[in-house]
């Protein structure tokens, strides 16, 4: 086998001599102080000028940067070598090239398109910087067969890719009738592998117009493409050692090559990618150079819009109804290892809509399977509870619940429309892959309709929860090292400052600690900051001076210092959005709470709003405190004044909410069975009158009677 | 690309020096000291021609005299005394590797010691036979430990761990009569053949030592290496610190200093005490900060992250800067000088291994089952021992550098994962690194290892070895003191990749890899030859072909004799930068470094001067990858 770097050489030596034999020929019929420039750009030979700093503007220019390129191609076995030789033939291609241009600005007559001027540069450039082209694709061909090479270039335009085409894949293009050009995003460069020194020219440019590259900055500019534009080059069969040379130059300055050839060939991670499965090539190309797609359409027959999340399909307009509580149904999030993963795949297996008659209920497990090289498997729940609000916004479809107590409605409009159960898959793909992008790299969706399979499925779904209840139950204030702001609210309430913590969730009740872990790691700028835990003040009350530090940075100094188990003493403060508010009952001792979808009167004599408008915008009122409902049975619920003893008051719906969990605090904490049979409740002792509900939490026994003041 | 942020040999040095004039003021002395007390060394024992192995003598070879008593050679005497040295090193790691054996035997849910890496002892126990279905874990530890401890006297049989070599290797081991039995028997063998009238055959003491030092590589280092993982957890990438710049002026410093983990594991578990933290913020401290020094450190800097104070010949200086409330030692390359330079200072000096028990130490034998609660006294009295620090002799160097370590094998296959294709490529192999040796873009590996030598600049060979291997291309694995010259210097440090040729540069970016690859303390090169058995397997070649060698440029301890020969039986030719203490016989200068090669296929090449060594491996790479046809 003959060596990669023999290679490299090799060709970059045939490069160097066809350059010198342009250069005679033209200098034969020219004499040195004939015009030798690209037409339309202010940067010369855009690569002589960058790596020679070099300004050709003559052919005696272009003589004198000979020497220079036969200086950078060095011999010796190493990497450094292969680059410099691969930067020099892309400087010998552009001499070829230049030559061209000598008597024309159109040497091409309009069949290719050769070189691109400085106003084409900026326009590719652009939506390059802004990732709106998510990369651009050098595709050296001929391809296979011409409906091969269709495929190809149609599938990079699919996605957004940018293809430039180099060699017998422009005729194979042309014979297919495919429009091409800068507008349509495909550019038919020209015959020859010289010509690759337009695309490399193109990306000098880039570089010294977007990045402010100078001329002579070998390192930086490596640097700069390495990082910031995500090309790569697709090289069919046969690859000679011309072809290689020039791929030496898309390496070094980062780009990936992806080939079919074997012969002579050399494999390099992530850098030089043999891959036979051409069909298979898109898929391959974007994975090397850590390209991901965002998915701007989805392709489902009805509309997609936050407007939808609330409409309610009623049972006359129902077509048919994914119902949990009669049915095996649910839904899921895993992590897979990549190779186990087709992006995009969506399979359905068993009945989809069509047979099942209408009005009726059906089964379903809906299954998203994702990979990525920073998934972690605390993110699985997170994702797993968008699924909610991603199949809501679907026109015509109306879903409620969780894990496997979901219920999904399809209208008979929605289903008229085309909307089948394979439509769900797709929107979990879209708005999985686009809002998760950090951390999804690639995801298939099963969706499970056939009864037979459906019951095991869901054991098997049900021991995953199981599992996550368990790591989440594991989590306290006490085992973790870190706790997470939470400054989501900041629009609203500017000096709000939510410090979440795993037994103790954001007031807004949508935050969790592992929500919170998350984001942070999805977006480290991002609401959720981590804080560290190290210094304590107090740990009954909750205080410790890295979570002080914490509040007073987020809230710009709005807030000192708050305690995250107290009431009294520095409560946590509210944006607006809580789903419940705590305040004290100074009769009994204790504190009533009240959620925010109760709209009666509490034992305080005010209501929901009343005290939300005490509580609200940022500010602390020792006193009262905004919280979500699973707060409610936390063991680090008021531990400051006594813990969930201290709950005198509920409504009864929130009361019937928590009781389990409640309960079970209550007997860990103090051995009482049944403690929220001891709280009172609008039924219980009506409204708004203090002394009934202190004759009535005397007959229940309630603790908080026998409790040292509050104040 | 311009790499500025390195602290350079000389900055080590100056800071080295403004710590001595402490040792001067105080009039204790230093190793550099002693070192110029003890120069000139005896030539006899440099050359290794001294027998004093019966009463008869001593008997030295000198021209005149060139036989023994008894009529033994300079061949003779030359490899009886370097078998001894090979013996000598193979029961050292053994019995670190013994120990942990024990720890893990003794583990328990409820105790000081519990098993953290699951999968890794269910592996091991199914490599050995041992049942792990439906069996409570602590029952399958107990049982993988015993059997582990049955190595070191197992009457028949070869070691268990010989399996996970490739299969040409076993051939040529099997062939080569190099397989060691049960540990114990093998030191044993060594000293009974080294005895007044037993072998004087120079070939046959070079064979043993092969046998011996094979028992310690592929049998109790990797048994402690592999047990220290079950244990503690197997390192994954973290980030660390490195000199003297990690100790805390304004927080109580302990430093943890020898080479087994097992007590120092306490320590740093104490140090994450929320009471002890308090109780060290209720005497005035801002925390406590405790560092490693030697392998110690390594073992808990890969599995924790814990700061790296320094390598060997700095463990009298870190006592120097005065602000160590106690320094715990447990085995190995600890300097006696420790005791009288401690007393100097308000330093609390603290042994626990009947192995090390040192004059001017305070003797607190580690006990398993107690060891949780003991890590916690010794956390106590260091922070009361705060408060005695004499200010006069504070001079903290405020130097330190990034690192970022914890290249376990498993974390290497990881790290290679990330470079995998998921539409072609296999996960969880060395394949991504050997198409990046075949392709030329990485040229070959080195695993430097090996400690500092007074007889050497101290760390100047390892370093400006590394850089020239970095600047060609050649991607490097460390471990011991090696592995914290490379820290200290910065080149664990992610932007170090700058410093390095094109090739390997790309490769770190790509990986996210910083191109000095730390996997760990010296027990754990058994870690090292597990890498070059995946790569040869995942190549199909065998171990000898792969571009890959070892070097140990400021080797001291009769430990680094017996790896050297554990290495060269791996069949990785091993480059020394001191020369091993038989240079009075010719013959076996020429066993070492030609004779073993014909055997096993390694050997060592001797070379004091640090540039012809370097560039004598660069050379040998090449070769190697010449014969592959790459």
């Amino acid at each position: 086998m003959v060596g990669l770097f023999d290679r490299a050489f090799k060709g970059s030596d045939e490069m160097y001599a066809l350059a010198e034999k342009a250069l005679a020929e033209a200098l034969a019929t020219h004499d040195e102080s004939t015009p030798a420039v690209f037409p339309n750009t202010a940067y010369y030979a855009a690569c002589i000028y960058e790596y020679t700093g070099i300004k050709v503007m003559t052919l005696g220019d272009l003589k004198s940067a000979m020497e220079p390129i036969r200086a950078m191609m060095t011999r010796n076995y190493r990497t450094h070598d292969v680059f410099t030789s691969g930067i020099a033939t892309a400087m010998a291609a552009e001499v070829i090239e230049l030559c061209k241009y000598l008597d024309t600005d159109t040497p091409y007559n309009g069949e290719y398109h050769g070189h691109m001027n400085d106003a084409e540069v900026r326009e590719l450039g652009v939506p390059l910087v802004t990732r709106d082209i998510p990369g651009f694709v050098v595709i050296i061909g001929p391809a296979p067969s011409e409906e091969e090479a269709e495929a190809l270039i149609k599938g990079y335009q699919s996605r957004g890719i940018f293809v430039f085409l180099i060699g017998g894949i422009i005729d194979q293009a042309k014979n297919r009738k495919l429009s091409m050009g800068f507008p349509v995003r495909i550019v038919p460069v020209g015959p020859d592998i010289w010509c690759a020194s337009h695309i490399i020219s193109l990306v000098m440019r880039a570089a010294m117009i977007f990045g402010a590259i100078g001329p002579n900055q070998y390192d930086e500019m490596n640097k700069y493409t390495f990082e910031r534009i995500f090309a790569f080059v697709n090289a069919f069969d046969p690859v000679d050692d011309l072809t290689i040379a020039c791929g030496a130059c898309a390496i070094a300055l980062g780009f990936p090559v992806i080939t079919n050839d074997t012969k002579d060939m050399w494999r390099v991670p992530k850098t030089l990618i043999i891959q036979e499965d051409t069909k298979d090539w898109i898929e391959t190309s974007l994975e090397a150079r850590d390209i991901k797609i965002k998915v701007t359409n989805i392709d489902i027959p009805v509309s997609y819009s936050s407007a939808f999340e609330g409409e309610i399909i009623r049972r006359p307009d129902m077509q048919v109804e994914i119902d949990g509580s009669r049915k095996d149904c649910f839904e899921l999030c895993i992590t897979k290892e990549a190779h186990e993963v087709e992006d995009h795949k969506i399979e359905v297996i068993g009945p989809d809509f069509d047979e099942i008659p209408v009005g009726s209920k059906m089964c379903a497990a809906i299954i998203a399977e994702v990979a990525g090289k920073s998934m972690q498997s605390d993110f699985e729940s997170v994702f797993e509870r968008k699924f909610h609000t991603f199949v809501n916004c679907m026109e015509g479809i109306m879903h409620t619940g969780q894990r496997d107590l979901i219920r999904i409605r399809v209208s008979k409009n929605a289903y008229e429309a085309g909307f089948r159960i394979r439509h769900i898959g797709e929107v979990l793909y879209a708005k999985l892959k686009n809002e998760y992008a950090a951390v999804i790299d690639k995801c298939q969706v099963k969706i499970y309709t056939s009864t037979d399979e459906l019951h095991d499925l869901r054991k098997m779904a049900n021991e995953i929860y199981d599992k996550r209840d368990e790591r989440l139950a594991g989590l306290t204030d006490e085992n973790v090292d870190q706790f997470y702001t939470c400054i989501l609210c900041q629009s609203f309430s500017p000096s709000h400052v939510c410090i979440v913590t795993p037994e103790r969730l954001g007031l807004c009740g949508a935050v969790s600690w592992l929500d919170a872990k998350a984001t942070n790691e999805l977006d480290a700028n991002g609401p959720s900051q981590v804080v560290t835990k190290e210094r304590v003040i107090d740990e009954n009350v909750g205080s410790w001076e890295d979570v002080n530090e914490a509040v007073a940075k987020y809230s710009r100094g709005a807030l000192e210092r708050v305690t995250l188990y107290s009431i009294m003493e520095d409560p946590m403060t509210s944006c607006g959005c809580f789903e419940c508010i705590c305040g004290i009952e100074p009769f009994s001792n204790g504190v009533i709470i009240v959620n925010r979808e109760h709209t009666g009167m509490t034992p305080l004599g005010m209501t929901f709003s009343e005290m939300a408008s005490m509580t609200g915008g940022g500010v602390q009122t020792p006193g009262f405190m905004g919280h979500g409902k699973h707060f409610i049975a936390s063991k680090k619920f008021m531990k400051a004044e006594g813990g969930v003893a201290r709950i005198v008051w509920m409504p009864k719906a929130l009361k019937e909410t928590v009781r389990d969990r409640l309960n079970a605090t209550a007997m860990e904490l103090y051995g009482i069975e049944n403690f929220c049979d001891m709280i009172g409740d609008e039924e219980s002792c009506g409204n708004g009158d203090p002394e009934e509900l202190v004759n009535f939490l005397s007959e229940t026994g309630h603790p908080a009677l026998a409790m040292d003041p509050m104040m | 690309m311009d790499v500025n942020y390195f602290t350079t040999v000389e900055r080590m040095e100056e800071v080295s020096n403004r710590l001595l004039e402490t040792a001067k003021q105080i009039g204790i002395d230093t190793w550099e000291d002693r070192k110029k007390n003890q120069t000139p060394s005896c030539m006899f024992g440099e050359g290794g021609v001294c027998c004093r192995i019966c009463s008869m003598g001593p008997c030295r070879i000198t021209p005149k005299a060139p036989k023994g008593i008894c009529g033994a050679t300079a061949d003779t005497i030359a490899g009886r005394n370097y078998l001894r040295m090979v013996a000598a090193g193979a029961a050292t790691h053994s019995d670190h590797g013994r120990e942990i054996c024990r720890v893990l035997y003794n583990a328990d849910p409820n105790g000081s010691y519990k098993i953290t890496d699951v999968a890794k002892l269910e592996k091991i126990a199914h490599e050995w036979g041992i049942e792990t279905e439906g069996r409570d874990i602590y029952e399958v530890a107990r049982e993988v430990a015993y059997t582990g401890l049955m190595e070191y006297g197992k009457p028949f049989g070869k070691l268990n761990f010989l399996e996970r070599a490739n299969d040409e290797r076993k051939k040529v081991w099997a062939e080569q009569d190099v397989e060691p039995g049960a540990v114990d028997k093998e030191v044993v063998k060594a000293m009974h053949m080294t005895h007044m009238g037993n072998t004087a055959d120079a070939e046959a003491l070079v064979h043993q030592g092969l046998r011996t030092g094979m028992s310690d590589g592929w049998g109790g280092s990797m048994m402690g290496t592999e047990f220290s993982d079950v244990l503690f957890g197997t390192p994954m990438p973290r980030d660390t610190e490195a000199f003297f710049g990690v100790l805390d002026k304004e927080m109580v410093n302990i430093i943890v200093h020898g080479h087994d983990p097992a007590m120092s594991e306490m320590i740093v578990q104490a140090t994450e005490d929320r009471d002890l933290q308090e109780y060290a913020r209720s005497v005035g401290a801002k925390g406590i900060n405790v560092c490693g020094l030697c392998c110690t450190a390594n073992e808990v800097a890969m599995r924790h992250g814990v700061k790296m104070v320094g390598n060997f010949l700095q463990q009298e200086k870190a006592l120097l800067t005065g602000v160590i409330e106690m320094m715990v030692v447990d085995v190995q390359c600890i300097f006696p000088a420790l005791g009288p330079l401690s007393e100097c200072f308000h330093t609390h000096f603290i042994t626990t291994s009947p192995i090390a028990r040192i004059p001017g130490s305070r003797y607190v034998p580690f006990n398993t089952a107690e060891a949780r609660e003991q890590g916690r006294t010794l956390v106590r009295e260091a922070i009361d021992n705060f408060k005695n620090r004499d200010e006069t002799k504070i001079y903290v160097p405020e130097d330190k550098q990034q690192a970022n370590v914890g290249y376990s094998c498993e974390a290497i296959r990881k790290c290679l994962d990330g470079v995998t294709n998921s539409h072609l490529d296999e996960r969880d192999t060395y394949k991504p690194l050997i198409d990046c040796i075949k392709a030329g873009v990485i040229r070959g590996a080195v695993a430097m290892v090996g400690c500092n030598n007074p007889k050497v600049r101290p760390d100047y060979a390892h370093i400006e070895i590394m850089k020239k291997l970095l600047k060609n291309d050649i991607i490097i694995v460390v471990s011991g003191c090696s592995a914290q010259a490379a820290a200290k210097y910065g080149l664990m440090d992610k932007r170090a990749k700058d410093y390095c040729g094109a090739g390997l540069k790309r490769v770190c970016e790509l990986v996210g890899i910083p191109p000095v690859l730390h996997m760990g303390s010296c027990v754990d090169i058994s870690r090292m030859m597990l890498l070059a058995t995946g790569i040869a397997k995942d190549w199909g070649i065998d171990v000898p072909q792969v571009p890959v060698v070892g070097c140990a440029p400021e080797w001291m301890s009769e430990k680094a004799v017996s790896i050297a020969n554990y290495v060269v039986t791996t069949g990785i030719d091993t480059y020394l930068g001191v020369s091993p203490q038989v240079s009075g016989s010719a013959q076996m200068m020429e066993l070492i470094t030609e004779g073993t090669r014909k055997m096993v296929g390694g050997g060592f090449i001797i070379n004091t001067n640090h540039e012809e060594l370097v560039d004598a491996m660069i050379d040998g790479i090449e070769k190697k990858r010449a014969a592959l046809g790459i």
